[in-house]
């Protein structure tokens, strides 16, 4: 197996080679389960597990807006009798917290590889930053002139809805279609809350999107033990 | 019998190269990173990837992160070519028949 091909340039590099110090696999099958076994185990070390990317966020949701709906019910009622501070503090608060296990978990996974995927993450990241920065100075500047009720479904929809953008985006940055799909479904469930109206859209997101980002990191996790099954 | 490329056919290198292909296209690997992915030491990682560069089938490049050096070592078109080229020639001694369907 060994011998070198027949053209001369090529034989010259077979001869460079020192042989002796890195034995060949000992046979064809040992050789591809090396590379299997090598190639996957690469890429469970280098891909973060997808629930810790997901899931974070779903929980923010479903608890922040879940709590939003209680506290500001459809027709001006408080289902639950919580201090008017508590729901965007708690939504805000699991948000960080969901953006801090990102950046750990991305970091730890990703921190020691350069070059493309490194640079669309980074626009990728710009573009949340400065996309929500641009559209949220206007509604700060509207919502001052509006109701309470409908100030919040401004803000609410604005940002869900660059949300379920900015996944989209994401889903044909890296052509991954669970991210894709949970875009498409977000700015889905998004528009039915709109209409729905004020006090019902924070319940549509609580159960449809934060549901909706567990049920993805659920898939994307199957897929991802899929991809590295050696 | 499909001639094997030697410089690949060698288990410290094979392992190397078949870490390095699940980079994405374009990407490129701390040295230490890839030194504890191997469980390599330094030294011999350092003298496998000689050899992958001089074949041409890696790309090493050293680079600052603000004060520290780093080295960042990447498969080259040419070295992920090679690759896919063994892989397929050891498909193709395990089963010949099915080489055709697998890439």
């Amino acid at each position: 197996m060994l011998a070198g091909p027949p053209s001369s340039t090529l034989y010259r590099k077979v001869v460079c080679v020192d042989l002796d110090d890195d034995s060949p696999p000992t046979d064809a099958a040992a050789a591809l389960r090396l590379i299997q076994h090598q190639r996957s185990a690469t890429a469970r070390r280098l891909d973060p597990d997808a629930r810790l990317l997901y899931w974070p966020w779903g929980v923010a949701w479903l608890v922040g807006f879940g709590l939003f709906f209680l506290r500001f019910s459809p027709g001006d009622r408080a289902l639950v009798p919580l201090p008017s501070w508590l729901p965007l503090t708690v939504l805000f608060v699991l948000l960080a917290s969901a953006g801090a296990i990102q950046a750990v978990v991305s970091v730890r996974a990703y921190g020691q590889v350069t070059g493309e995927s490194a640079q669309r993450g980074r626009w990728y990241g710009y573009a949340w930053a400065l996309g929500s920065v641009s559209v949220y100075a206007g509604l700060g500047r509207i919502s001052e002139h509006l109701p309470h009720d409908l100030a919040a479904l401004l803000w609410s929809a604005t940002a869900v809805g660059l949300t379920g953008a900015l996944h989209m985006a994401g889903g044909a940055v890296w052509l991954d279609q669970d991210l894709f799909r949970l875009g498409v479904w977000i700015s889905v469930i998004n528009v039915i809350g709109a209409i729905a109206g004020p006090g019902w859209h924070p319940l549509v997101v609580a159960v449809a999107g934060g549901g909706g980002i567990l049920v993805a990191g659920a898939l994307a996790r199957r897929r991802q033990r899929q991809r590295q099954q050696p | 019998m499909t001639e094997l490329d030697p410089v690949i056919h060698a288990q410290a290198r094979l392992r190397v190269v078949a870490s390095l292909s699940a980079l994405n296209v374009g990407d490129k690997i701390a040295f230490p990173r890839l030194q504890e992915l191997l469980a390599m030491t330094a030294g011999n990682l350092s003298v496998h990837l000689r050899k992958l560069e001089d074949a041409g089938y890696v790309e090493i490049s050293k680079t600052h992160r603000g004060r520290t050096p780093a080295t960042l070592v990447g498969l080259s078109r040419r070295g992920r070519l090679a690759f896919e080229e063994y892989t397929e020639s050891i498909r193709a001694l395990l089963d010949p028949a099915q080489s055709k369907e697998q890439p």
